[in-house]
């Protein structure tokens, strides 16, 4: 019934205010408080999960096509729901102090998304997936189309080909493995997990499978609609995709390739891991000379996207749980980082480094804030992006040393290309101008982002305990490993 | 009476209370109330390591918080080692810091932001002991890093001037590079291993045999993290950069505590380094190399501090030649002399600084001996310790690593000696130029005041006393250090230098006379003549080349930095912009054209439609009927 709610409470309060159409600010109310429902929802189910995985529901639908109504998690999925859950309400919550548009109907989309992201996450068959993946992306579309920025038409429409295209590729394969699973057929997970599929159909489907996640993460070389639209989006467009859309690539490797394709997951990895790296190594060496800051995070949302499809890619433990707990610490980050951008786009009114710089003076608290977020981005021991990194690079290293080395040169890179962004926004010869300092409702929305990351950074294990058993149970698939 | 366990976790925890009450307290609390509270709780931090260090019974200790990263079989504890090695570190950071502390209420008291740099300077404190007492790499690596993020905020503390954002910068990314050596030493120990603990690596590499490959990797890339922390070739050129920061600063961090993390670290893995001699070579010689780098560069600055910055990076030389020559304990006891007289040379530049109104340039100062007496006399105990002199701190330790280098090689002795002289040379030209002859500035010198002379004179005491820690047996010692450390690193006990007392006697002279007659050369031409140097620029060429530091910055510029610039523009520019995009927007334009060909379909002829509708169907009907 939980997991139906997270569903409909989203739901029903965007129905609502489309229905409804009330002010602004009783829109964000509204959401805000669906949000924080879900959000002690989700929290709930975390506090009462015993480690094994769960079926709460579990209906026929279109048996002749192998579609059912199933939904429940494992640890993986719950982690992901958390991530929802906990991500949404500051992602409402930015729409007090930086809102755009029309409030009910920016928040109905926001509702709708969290409703799709809930549904991917917790769907047990995959036509269902399928069907809340693609539907993730019809509030985005309309965010970013109707509020989004310069170019917006045809960055919008680029994204949504490029995106709708992977999707197919999926839409493609999940029918494909259907038709493989003993009549009467079924796109249950546990069913396509039993599925032995031929090395030679393998090899060629993870392609068609890796495409649609590879798009939405992004790696290199799918990843060029990312920078472009991450800039332009509306700043709660922007971290709805980077935080949480991308996650659902990640996610969609683990319970799809590493489980229906362990054979065509292993035998291809080698490329995956040099497509991420390379990309990710790629993208940090663009942030550094960026002019726009927007356009920095996105490129280093990409870098440390890389990172951890590199590490899953790894296929060993440190490297499948580093990677999935990465997921978590990443989306804190990103809200955080994009939530300061949209900061200072309000103070002066350009992403652009020009137009920034020698502020620090007239906004301590804002720098102290940025500081213990950039922090986080260069994961600094004790805030939570260092565990995963930890775990990522001991991962690429049991897997082959000179990837490990690969991987680490990005903690060099990170720093040149943040403590350098940090130096441009904020410091230099005081500037004589009016933008105010960070304020009471801002520091409602960083400083618990940022004491998550402090309290996460501080016991990684909270989190980490939710991937332990579920990654030990897959890598029990890859058994032929070398 | 408090136990042993708490004790050890109010050390760190002391200094991390008082970053978090004076960073959050910043705007209510005066600059003497944040610069009395961060100095008290240094302080207390120094009275707990003191108790612990006097109730220690000469075991290793270890003190489990809670477990931090646990997945599969990877347990990482949050713990501490509380053993001789890390009491000794505890000491001389809480010791020497908080006399730095207490000197910065004076040398701070006008900034507008005194209260963030107390926050600062406590941060950096509680970062440096959890470095020193992290039972494992991991915890060991958080202080690392932290010391490293305090280091870069402190350097650029004054944010308005773009050259200290950079230097700030520069030393992070530079300390980042050595990082990239410790993950990866970290990663390969652990999987070998299957534990991060010193005590279980320790005694699981003990099984190896000398020269293992595993063990020659890990201890390189160990080494290359230290050479990053502790300014060694080639990764050094952010040291003297680091030179922007407070003088405080350059005393606490850039001097007497982080710059030795790098040596820590050498005698904390000792076991591993014992079994791969290989990395041995190499550490002696990148320590004589960066020794006489530091040496030679020295001669030449101008800027008081970056004189003691080259100092700094040729006296962390000396500790690293005596790891190369497995003589841990002299390393670790020039480690703490250097904390004593190197702190006061810094403090005591600050205090002239202090004393003319923010002038750095030696060639402004001059005759300053009887203007500030006291600063005047402290930096002349503290100069006579760096350059040898007997019965000072310094001759004792530097004499130690001289002694073992000689053992095993005397080409290196021979290096390391010349270096001294060096050493006694820049040393002294700075004491001349600073405070002989007349003054040649135009602000109006004063002493500092007693909260700055104060820890002026007790560290003058240390540096002079210091040697008593550990007299050697030709001169009827016991090497007191030297026994406790022995507790801690078995390759301390295994030490054994093999020399005749009569060998030790001559090169003890030898070097002794060496260096008095430098300080002799000193001072008939920066004494007497107060002779000036110009700009590098107008120097003939091999003096040039030695004063722009080897042309090392320059090196690096256009082989690293600004080529790096250029990949940055041109991935963008080429990748981006020219490929990526206009490949997706092919994308784009062929599902237009599909889209195009498709809109014909549409004819509007109702039969067609039929039609289609018929083979829909019919398609549907087959694919059931086949698939049930």
């Amino acid at each position: 019934m939980v997991l139906l709610a997270l569903v409909l409470i989203p739901l029903i309060a965007a129905v609502l205010l489309l229905a409804l159409r009330p002010a602004a600010a009783t829109a964000r109310g509204l959401a805000l408080t669906s949000s924080l429902l879900t959000l002690a929802l989700t929290l709930w189910l975390w506090y009462t999960w015993n480690g094994t995985a769960v079926t709460a529901i579990n209906h026929d639908w279109v048996p002749a096509w192998g579609m059912r109504l199933v939904l429940g998690y494992s640890g993986i999925g719950l982690l992901m729901l958390v991530l929802t859950a906990v991500l949404f309400p500051f992602i409402i919550g930015t729409g007090y102090k930086q809102p755009v548009g029309n409030g009910a109907l920016v928040n109905a989309l926001l509702l709708f998304c969290q409703a799709a992201l809930f549904g991917v996450f917790m769907a047990q068959n995959a036509f269902l997936f399928y069907i809340f993946f693609e539907l993730t992306l019809l509030p985005i579309f309309f965010l970013l189309l109707r509020w989004g920025g310069e170019h917006k038409r045809s960055i919008t429409i680029r994204f949504f080909l490029y995106t709708l295209l992977g999707g197919l590729a999926l839409l493609f394969s999940i029918a494909y493995v259907t038709l493989q699973t003993p009549v009467p057929h079924s796109a249950d997970f546990t069913a396509l997990a039993a599925l032995d599929l031929p090395m030679d159909v393998q090899l060629w489907l993870f392609w068609a499978m890796f495409l649609a996640f590879a798009i939405k993460m992004p790696i290199f070389p799918f990843h060029s609609w990312q920078p472009e639209t991450y800039t332009m989006a509306p700043t709660q467009g922007t971290m709805v995709l980077s935080a949480v859309m991308g996650k659902m690539g990640i996610y969609g490797i683990v319970v799809f390739l590493f489980t229906i394709l362990p054979e065509g997951s292993a035998h291809w990895r080698h490329v995956v891991v040099g497509l991420s790296l390379f990309g990710a190594i790629y993208a940090a060496v663009i942030a550094f000379r960026q002019d726009n800051f927007k356009r920095l995070v996105a490129y280093s949302s990409m870098s440390h996207m890389g990172l951890m499809c590199a590490a899953l890619f790894a296929l060993n433990t440190y490297g499948i749980s580093g990677g999935l707990y990465q997921t978590f610490a990443h989306g804190v980050l990103m809200v955080c980082l994009f939530y300061i951008a949209g900061m200072m786009h309000q103070r002066v009114g350009s992403h652009h480094f020009a137009q920034m710089g020698g502020m620090k003076s007239a906004m301590p608290r804002l720098a102290l804030l940025f500081m213990l977020v950039v922090g986080n981005a260069i994961a600094m021991p004790l805030t939570q992006s260092f565990p995963g990194e930890w775990l990522m690079f001991t991962g690429l290293w049991r897997m082959e040393p000179w990837l490990a080395l690969a991987g680490v040169v990005l903690i060099v890179l990170g720093a040149i290309y943040m403590l350098y962004a940090y130096q441009r926004v904020l410091l230099g010869p005081d500037r004589s101008h009016t933008a105010p300092d960070a304020d009471g409702e801002e520091h409602f929305l960083l400083v618990p982002l940022i004491a998550i990351c402090f309290l996460v950074g501080l016991f990684p294990n909270l989190v980490l305990q939710l991937v332990d058993a579920p990654v030990q149970q897959l890598l029990n698939s890859f058994t032929s490993l070398p | 009476m408090v136990s042993a366990d708490l004790l050890a976790t109010l050390v760190p925890a002391l200094p991390l209370l008082g970053a978090l009450s004076i960073g959050f307290g910043r705007r209510k609390l005066s600059a003497n109330a944040a610069g009395g509270l961060a100095t008290a709780l240094v302080g207390l931090s120094f009275v707990c390591s003191l108790l612990l260090f006097f109730g220690h019974d000469g075991g290793t200790r270890i003190v489990h918080l809670f477990n931090w990263i646990t997945v599969g079989t990877m347990h990482i504890p949050f713990a501490f080692q509380v053993d001789s090695l890390s009491l000794w570190m505890m000491l001389v950071v809480t010791g020497v810091g908080t006399l730095i502390h207490a000197y910065s209420i004076g040398y701070m008291h006008n900034d507008p932001r005194v209260a963030t740099f107390f926050a600062q300077l406590n941060l950096f404190s509680f970062a440096m002991l959890l470095l020193v007492m992290g039972s494992n790499f991991l915890v060991t690596f958080i202080g690392w890093e932290g010391v490293g993020i305090c280091s870069y905020l402190l350097i650029g503390f004054w944010y308005t001037n773009p050259e200290y954002n950079y230097a700030g910068r520069k030393a992070f990314v530079m300390n980042r590079i050595g990082d990239v050596g410790m993950v990866l030493a970290m990663a390969l120990l652990f999987l070998q291993f299957g534990t991060l603990n010193y005590t279980e690596v320790s005694a699981q590499a003990a099984n190896f045999s000398p020269g293992n490959p595993l063990l020659v990797g890990a201890t390189l890339l160990l080494f290359l993290g230290a050479t990053g922390k502790s300014a060694q070739l080639p990764l050094l050129t952010w040291l003297p950069d680091a030179m922007a920061g407070p003088t405080p600063v350059s005393a606490l961090i850039h001097a007497a505590t982080m710059v030795t993390a790098g040596i820590f670290l050498v005698v904390r893995s000792s076991v591993l380094f014992e079994l791969a001699p290989y990395t041995q070579d190499i550490i002696l010689w990148v320590g004589v190399a960066t020794a006489l780098f530091g040496a030679t560069v020295g001669l030449f600055q101008n800027d008081i501090k970056k004189v003691l910055a080259y100092s700094t990076v040729s006296q962390l030389g000396y500790m690293f030649a005596a790891l190369g020559v497995g003589a841990y304990s002299a390393g670790m006891f020039h480690v703490t002399t250097h904390a004593f007289f190197k702190a006061l040379l810094f403090l005591g530049a600050g205090s002239v600084i202090h004393a003319l109104g923010g002038e750095q340039d030696i060639r402004k100062m001059g005759g300053l001996k009887n203007t500030t007496r006291t600063t005047y006399l402290t930096f002349l105990i503290a100069t006579l310790a760096i350059a040898g002199i007997p019965p000072l701190s310094g001759f004792f330790s530097k004499d130690g690593i001289l002694a073992s280098t000689f053992a095993q090689s005397p080409l290196a002795y021979a290096v390391l000696v010349f270096a001294a002289m060096l050493t006694a040379l820049y040393m002294f030209r700075l004491l001349f130029l600073t405070f002989f002859g007349t003054y040649r500035g135009k602000a109006h010198p004063h002493e500092s005041p007693a909260i700055m002379t104060v820890p002026l004179v007790v560290l003058a005491v240390l540096s002079a006393i210091g040697g008593a820690l550990n007299i050697p047996h030709v001169f009827g010692g016991h090497e007191w250090l030297k026994q406790q450390l022995a507790t801690a690193v078995e390759a301390v006990g295994a030490e054994h230098l093999a020399l005749s007392a009569s060998t030790e006697y001559l090169l003890m002279a030898l070097s002794t006379a060496l260096v008095v007659l430098t300080i002799w050369y000193a001072w008939t031409i920066y004494g007497k003549k107060t002779t000036l140097e110009g700009e590098p620029a107008d120097m003939p060429l091999p003096k040039r080349l030695v004063a722009k530091r080897w042309m090392l910055d320059e090196l690096y510029a256009a082989v690293f930095e600004k080529p790096y610039g250029w990949l940055s523009r041109a991935f963008f520019s080429v990748g981006e912009t020219r490929l990526a995009v206009p490949l997706t927007a092919g994308t784009g334009k062929a599902a237009h054209s599909v889209a195009e060909w498709m809109r014909k379909l549409q004819s509007g002829n109702t039969s067609f439609y039929l039609f289609g509708m018929m083979l829909g169907v019919v398609v549907l009907l087959l694919f059931t009927l086949l698939s049930v």
